[in-house]
């Protein structure tokens, strides 16, 4: 029988699952991931950390409470300090094993390897060899799984691309038809959704604002659609080096989305109490406000409503139909003033 | 910052630069501050703007920062500063120097920048003379913490801590330092003491901001000593420049504590926060009082992590976040309560009678330190609660500030 890792739904999962369901594949062990969020998962998760940590972190914690039920093997929780030179990823992300062992929720061994990639790019080897050493020590087999991981990895994020940047291709859609015949027209309008990966997408988190939106008649793109290359190029512009390896890519969003073609508005979701968001997010809007692009700002937490979601993101919507409307009526005859003044 | 200003007054004098103090932080600053700063930006960041408003006022052409590499965000402090400032068309040439652990000789390159003409050994000394100034003034405060509960005048000790602070920045020289040092020393050593007291011991750990600028913390520090506690601070500024600028004594730091509870470097100054912990732990002090700004995030980490160290040497934790809403009140209250708290433990131990809680020691202060934890969210969780109590939806859509001002107002309730 094979040994089974459990690996939560929450934080990093939502950025490298693929990398980690082929690297343990590879390695001849199951990988068991806990259910959706729910909302006695996020309840079980506030019990066990203290109330200024963020969303994101009790809901991590939550899954872990789901996983001990799981009858799984081993957790792993790696140590994320780092996955791209000169950037971290959060002090939270950092200290995150020992939040865990601190709280005493986790019954099952951990898997806890260090990545941290901040000085050498090649500091990798040490991170997979522990990962892999409850199960096997063999090098050439561990390096294997590697590299099958590193290319499922890469060909899902090339996927997200080419959905994110196809996404204007689509338009025709049941949905977005119903919703035009109904008289909205919104099919033209692109929404930029920002936010770090394990808010954008865990539906519960985020109360399904992806689903909203399209069903609002948008096209939503994330920071998805940006390659690492690319990324590097556009946050040229910012004077200076961002150090934070999600606010890289929500920045360099931003900034590739300024030369996007059509209508378009940001929606920047972020978690209460993020000190990454809390500076990069003030960043990103005073750059919207001087291209003039209307942005909206969605702070997340546990005392989730869904009904003033729906109505600010439906405002949001108005407000930019209105300045588009606003505009179009706004061409003047030759030598005379038509409409508003 | 605190007294830091004293430090490197002195350094930049010395190298030959005039030098503007912005006026002490008081409540103005701070509302200038939170004005002008993003809603959830940490209090630090809130009260540097208010300073460097008010520094601009008086007439301040440049301002120095030191910059960063993460992952604390304090590393982005001077770029925000800088745009935020340049909006409200405050023209400020900025220098942001780059700690010198990413590489000394772009420091000294910026250093250069900034000096000018000064030569180099001039700018040696004058970085020596400001340790030095540093030093001195650090020395007298760790006195001063001792004789705030013993003095049987209260707020003679920080009387003369005052002066002495004067009497440090108008020193010209070496000599003069080390004359106005002895001078202020013998003063606190000669304030009339209650020799037979045993002060509560307590450990203050946290964020640098919050130890080093009274204000930040509304004085947790005095208002612990005059309570009658015996406070040990975990930071002082001379250990940062040390550690930082001379890139030494790294093997005494605080960090190598705070093994097994967090092992790795969370930014900031979380892990010294565990490190400090444990030391005062094991040294047998009375308490611990852990300060921070409200989202200090490599703080948040520690304060997860302190009720297992709480637990594991039996002594109780009090965790306090600071922000612009932070009441004076309240920090009180619960000062008073947790020092009564230590005293009740204290007394049985004293006398050599049977605890009176049947659980073993150890337990019974866990349990302590866990209500100590939940009070301590009062007030943030209120925040929490109208902040985001409106369906999580606090925020803003362009060119609308009022949903940011009506969040604001309601915290008031």
């Amino acid at each position: 029988m094979s040994d089974k890792v459990g690996i939560p739904r929450a934080l990093f999962y939502h950025t490298y699952y693929p990398l980690w369901r082929a690297f343990f594949g590879e390695l001849g062990v199951e990988t068991i991931v806990s259910p959706e969020t729910n909302k006695e998962i996020l309840n079980e998760g506030i019990k066990h950390v203290v109330d200024e940590t963020c969303l994101p972190v009790k809901v991590f914690f939550g899954h872990i409470a789901e996983l001990n039920k799981a009858g799984v093997d081993y957790l792993f929780v790696p140590r994320m300090v780092s996955v791209e030179k000169k950037a971290y990823i959060c002090p939270k992300f950092m200290g995150l094993p020992d939040m865990l062992r601190a709280s005493k929720l986790a019954h099952l061994a951990l898997i806890m390897p260090v990545i941290n990639l901040v000085k050498a790019a090649q500091a990798e080897e040490q991170f997979i060899l522990e990962s892999a050493a409850p199960f096997t020590g063999n090098r050439r087999l561990i390096k294997k799984a590697w590299r099958v991981a590193l290319q499922e990895q890469q060909g899902h994020e090339e996927n997200l691309r080419r959905k994110a940047l196809a996404v204007n291709a689509d338009s025709g859609s049941a949905v977005r038809r119903k919703i035009t015949e109904s008289g909205w027209k919104n099919d033209d309008l692109t929404i930029l959704l920002l936010g770090h990966d394990y808010n954008v997408y865990d539906r519960y988190v985020n109360m399904g604002i992806m689903e909203k939106l399209r069903h609002l008649g948008c096209q939503v793109v994330t920071s998805a659609l940006l390659s690492r290359e690319e990324r590097e190029l556009r946050l040229k512009q910012f004077p200076r080096s961002v150090f934070w390896t999600y606010g890289r890519n929500l920045m360099g969003a931003v900034f590739r989305f300024f030369d996007y073609a059509g209508k378009k508005g940001v929606i920047i979701l972020s978690s209460f109490g993020c000190g990454i968001d809390s500076f990069i997010d003030h960043f990103i809007m005073r750059r919207l406000a001087a291209q003039k692009i209307p942005y909206l700002n969605v702070v997340l937490d546990e005392h989730t409503g869904e009904g003033g979601l729906n109505t600010r993101l439906e405002a949001f919507i108005d407000i930019i139909q209105w300045r588009r409307d606003y505009h179009q009526s706004y061409i003047s005859t030759y030598g005379q003033h038509v409409g508003r003044s | 910052m605190g007294n830091t200003w004293v430090a490197l007054k002195g350094m930049l004098e010395y190298i030959g630069l005039e030098v503007i103090v912005p006026p002490p932080i008081t409540k103005d600053t701070l509302t200038l501050g939170v004005q002008h700063s993003p809603e959830f930006a940490c209090l630090p960041l809130k009260i540097n703007i208010g300073n460097l408003i008010e520094a601009k006022r008086m007439g301040a052409e440049v301002f120095i920062m030191a910059g960063g590499a993460g992952p604390c965000r304090f590393g982005l402090y001077a770029q925000l500063e800088k745009e935020i400032l340049q909006d409200l068309g405050y023209e400020y040439d900025s220098f942001i120097i780059e700690p010198p652990d990413t590489g000394y000789w772009q420091f000294l390159r910026q250093i250069k920048r900034i000096v000018g003409h000064a030569s180099w050994w001039r700018v040696f000394q004058g970085v020596r003379f400001g340790y030095q100034k540093a030093l001195a003034v650090d020395k007298l405060e760790r006195l001063l913490e001792e004789i705030r509960p013993r003095e049987v005048v209260k707020g003679t000790g920080d009387k003369i801590f005052q002066n002495a602070l004067r009497i440090i920045d108008q020193a010209q020289n070496f000599g003069e330092l080390e004359e106005s040092y002895i001078l202020s020393r013998e003063k606190l050593r000669h304030i009339p003491q209650d020799e037979e007291k045993e002060p509560l011991k307590i450990g203050l750990v946290g964020e640098i901001y919050t130890m080093l600028e009274p204000y930040a913390s509304l004085e947790i520090e005095k208002k612990l000593g005059y309570m009658g506690a015996e406070v040990h601070r975990s930071i002082f500024l001379s250990d940062w420049i040390r550690e930082h600028l001379f890139l030494k004594a790294k093997a005494k730091s605080f960090r190598n504590f705070a093994g097994p509870w967090l092992n790795h470097f969370v930014g900031g100054h979380g892990q010294e926060t565990i490190g400090a912990g444990v030391v005062f732990a094991q040294a047998g002090f009375d308490g611990i009082v852990q300060v921070a700004p409200l989202t200090c995030m490599p703080e948040i980490v520690a304060h997860n992590i302190f009720p297992e160290v709480s637990r594991n040497y039996g002594i109780p934790v009090l965790n306090i976040y600071v922000d612009e809403q932070t009441g004076e009140a309240g920090i009180n209250t619960r000062l008073e309560a947790f020092l009564e708290l230590l005293q009740a433990r204290r007394k049985p131990m004293r006398k050599g009678t049977a605890d009176p809680v049947p659980s073993p020691g150890a337990v019974s202060t866990s349990q302590a330190s866990t209500n100590a934890v939940s009070t301590s969210t009062v007030f943030t969780s209120a925040a929490q609660v109208s902040g985001a109590g409106n369906e999580a939806a606090d925020g803003e859509i362009a060119g609308c500030d009022g949903g940011k001002e009506a969040g604001k107002d309601s915290l008031t309730m």
